[in-house]
């Protein structure tokens, strides 16, 4: 058998002596991940997103607007929120120049048309439109707020008038006492729908033997379960660690980072197989061929050669992007394994698709239209549950992109997971089942004159 | 016995018949020309004979036995100089050189000394540890022939190897074959450049649209016209037809007719000086005649009708 290793060792001599196409191809998914850690604020512990900055403009000036005002940077609220208190004009100024990114208005009479109930009341929140992230969570909190006062005005309407004269001054303090005492038997009443809480959640722990897409579909309840877990509490506790909150969002991160791995190599993977497009070009595979009867060989040196790339942009990826966001590997070794199963299949995919369409230039639109469908189908860009249902129950199933990206992002979720063998074996059959069509293909290509 | 041997190679693509039934053999110490123009048929062949394409009709015979039922022993024979330059531009002339002794089956020690042989051979000694993109044209020839002798083939297929360089270059490369050729390598050589195949090769193959329209050593072509002189005359010739002139045509044999010349051979050992005066009573104003010996391009000229260079 011919060496594999001189045409491996001439492949990575000529991408040493010529790295900047190779440079490009790891600066693309390098930058990505820096970009994103830096939106996210990478490793800050606790305030991945800073605290916001915003304007609370209280033309009402009563009792329960200080108590709005008062809320909005206190105890918790105050690690992640930064109000500043302004006048109208004052605050519409600071967001035109782009220093705050939503004003919260409290309008004249709100308490009273609030406690009377004669009048819809409302709460104003002019959003920055510069800003994305921080004035979307603004609304949510104002939301939260807003059902709040509409629960409470629900429970103690009846109790309303008088606590509004209590609040003007107008009512005899002895009655006060009465009041909070009445106050404290409905919120007894109501203790066993507030704690504990209506809405629960619990984890259930996963089967040793189920599927990737079974492991698929708890690991993003689990998800969106952890979340749901923690506005609860913090609603009723207010106790939530800082460190579930880090676990909340290195669990994120590590979601869309394997994810955004599985796309990016299949891009990387057809960059790297366009040096058997050079090699047909400049007619040195048609010269080996003149030397040596089997083909399969120097396809198979082009494929480890491509794997070999695509395992250094793996490391730059997985590795680069799990420094930045400080995410702990579960099981480091099913993931290489993985990432090696899921290279070989890329490289022997575009090894067919050179085979297919020999000339550089065409290849390039069909090479594009396969890597991002696999990557968007495979459940690479966007959680497969959110693709339509024909894709989601058919077609999603059948991608080797989502065989190693749900496989990855179940080893990481979920402990019990053990699936990851039948998919690296599922992956690299494909692989394997590929090269040989590839090599079928150009052989057959020759053979017809591929250059006459 | 020769070293190689066509027979009635043909192949076909789609409509068009890109080898038609060509049939020579090449011998040890030879060089045999295939002179064709571009699209003639010769780099199908080559491939044909190396083993890239295979024939719709016809054998291939490499050191007496079959190439198809053994083409890894065929390959090990041969060496093959590619039109293209088929190295990598990355890498220096002697890794180029050691790669390629690698792919033909030498060991890395074998390769390494082999490469140090052919990179003096070459005259590109000093110039072996540079990257080939800095090579010029002709320095990248010589690497891109030497690359497919590491081996030491009997038998060498060159296909067109001096397209695209300098007189100088060209004068090396070619000194270079005649030295194979002196130890006993059997060379297979493509061109389309007359003095190439008139000044190089033993015998020579005239290939056209895909067929072989003939084959000799250079004398034996140019007794196809009928001596070792043509005459051209320079007349007004207009409507006039030989055909129509007394006996003229049992006499001489027509190579080429225009408005404006006439190139004739005499039929049969004659002497010049009455085939010239018979040229000069032809019922037309010759204004000029010449005589001279027949060159490759005539005999295309007779063969095809058409210059060799059109």
């Amino acid at each position: 058998m011919l060496k594999l290793h001189v045409l491996l060792a001439k492949d990575l001599r000529r991408a040493w002596r010529n790295p900047l196409p190779w440079l490009i191809n790891l600066i693309v998914p390098l930058a990505m991940t820096a970009l994103i850690g830096l939106v996210f604020g990478g490793n800050s512990a606790g305030s991945a997103l800073g605290r916001i900055r915003f304007a609370v403009v209280d033309e009402d000036k009563s009792v329960l607007s200080d108590f709005l005002r008062g809320a909005a940077n206190q105890h918790r609220a105050g690690e992640h929120l930064e109000p500043v208190f302004l006048e109208r004009t004052n605050a519409l100024q600071l967001i035109n120049e782009n220093k705050i990114s939503a004003v919260l208005i409290i309008e004249t009479n709100f308490m009273r048309n609030y406690l009377s109930a004669k009048t819809p009341v409302r709460l104003q929140l002019i959003k920055n439109p510069a800003e994305s992230i921080n004035p979307a969570v603004l609304e949510e909190l104002l939301g939260a707020v807003v059902t709040g006062l509409n629960a409470l005005s629900r429970n103690f309407h009846s109790d309303f008038p008088e606590w509004q004269e209590v609040l003007e001054g107008k009512e005899d303090y002895h009655r006060v006492s009465v009041l909070i005492d009445r106050a404290g038997d409905k919120l007894k009443m109501l203790k066993k729908f507030v704690a504990p809480p209506l809405v629960g959640y619990t984890k259930e722990a996963p089967e040793a033997n189920s599927d990737v897409q079974n492991a698929n579909s708890r690991t993003n309840q689990d998800l969106a379960g952890s979340a749901a877990t923690n506005r609860v509490t913090a609603t009723s506790g207010g106790k939530t660690t800082a460190k579930s909150k880090n676990d909340d969002l290195h669990s994120t991160f590590t979601f869309l980072l394997l994810g955004m791995s599985g796309m990016f190599l299949l891009f990387l993977g057809q960059n790297a197989m366009t040096d058997l497009h050079r090699e047909l070009r400049q007619r040195t595979l048609e010269r080996y061929q003149t030397m040596r009867s089997q083909l399969w060989p120097f396809l198979l040196g082009k494929i480890i050669f491509s794997v070999v790339i695509l395992l250094i942009c793996s490391a730059v990826l997985l590795g680069g992007g799990g420094l930045v966001f400080q995410i702990q590997w579960q099981n480091p070794a099913a993931l290489l394994a993985l990432v090696v199963g899921y290279c070989l299949f890329i490289a022997a995919l575009f090894a067919v698709l050179v085979a297919l369409m020999p000339d550089e230039r065409r290849a390039g639109v069909l090479n594009n239209v396969a890597g991002m469908g696999l990557g968007l189908v495979g459940g690479c860009a966007f959680p497969a549950r959110q693709l339509p249902e024909f894709l989601r129950e058919h077609i999603t199933p059948l991608m080797p992109s989502n065989w190693f990206v749900e496989s990855a992002r179940s080893l990481q979720f979920d402990d019990a997971y053990a699936g990851w063998g039948m998919a690296l074996f599922k992956l690299a059959l494909c692989a394997g089942f590929l090269m040989a069509v590839a090599a079928l293909l150009l052989r057959q290509k020759f053979r017809s004159g591929l250059h006459v | 016995m020769s070293l190689l041997q066509v027979e009635q190679l043909s192949k076909v693509f789609g409509a068009i018949r890109a080898v038609d039934a060509v049939s020579f053999e090449v011998r040890p110490g030879e060089i045999y020309g295939l002179l064709g123009p571009n699209g003639a048929g010769k780099t199908t062949t080559i491939s044909m004979i190396s083993g890239l394409l295979k024939p719709d009709v016809g054998e291939v015979f490499v050191g007496g036995g079959s190439f198809w039922s053994d083409p890894q022993k065929a390959k090990h024979l041969m060496g093959v100089v590619p039109q293209e330059l088929a190295i990598y531009e990355e890498l220096t002339g002697q890794e180029n050189l050691e790669f390629w002794g690698r792919m033909a089956g030498l060991s890395s020690r074998d390769a390494r000394t082999r490469a140090k042989e052919l990179l003096a051979a070459l005259t590109l000694a000093d110039r072996a540890k540079d990257a080939v993109k800095h090579y010029s044209g002709g320095m990248k020839r010589r690497i891109n022939l030497g690359c497919a002798l590491l081996h030491r083939p009997q038998m060498l297929l060159l296909d067109e190897p001096t397209v695209g360089i300098d007189p100088q270059a060209r004068l090396n490369i070619l000194e270079y074959i005649r030295n194979l050729r002196a130890t006993g390598t059997a060379i297979l050589y493509t061109t389309h450049y007359l003095e190439e195949a008139e000044n190089l090769c033993q015998r020579i193959g005239i290939i056209d649209h895909g067929r072989l329209l003939a084959e000799g050593t250079l004398s034996e072509l140019q007794d196809r016209l009928g001596g070792d002189r043509v005459f051209a005359l320079e007349a007004d010739f207009g409507d006039s037809a030989p055909d129509q002139w007394d006996g003229f045509l049992h006499r001489f044999r027509v190579i080429q007719k225009t408005e404006k010349q006439l190139v004739v051979a005499a039929i049969g050992a004659r002497d010049p000086s009455e085939c010239l005066k018979e040229l000069l009573n032809l019922p037309v104003q010759v204004e000029n005649v010449s005589l001279k010996r027949p060159s490759l391009n005539d005999v295309f000229l007779q063969l095809t009708g058409r210059e060799l260079r059109e």
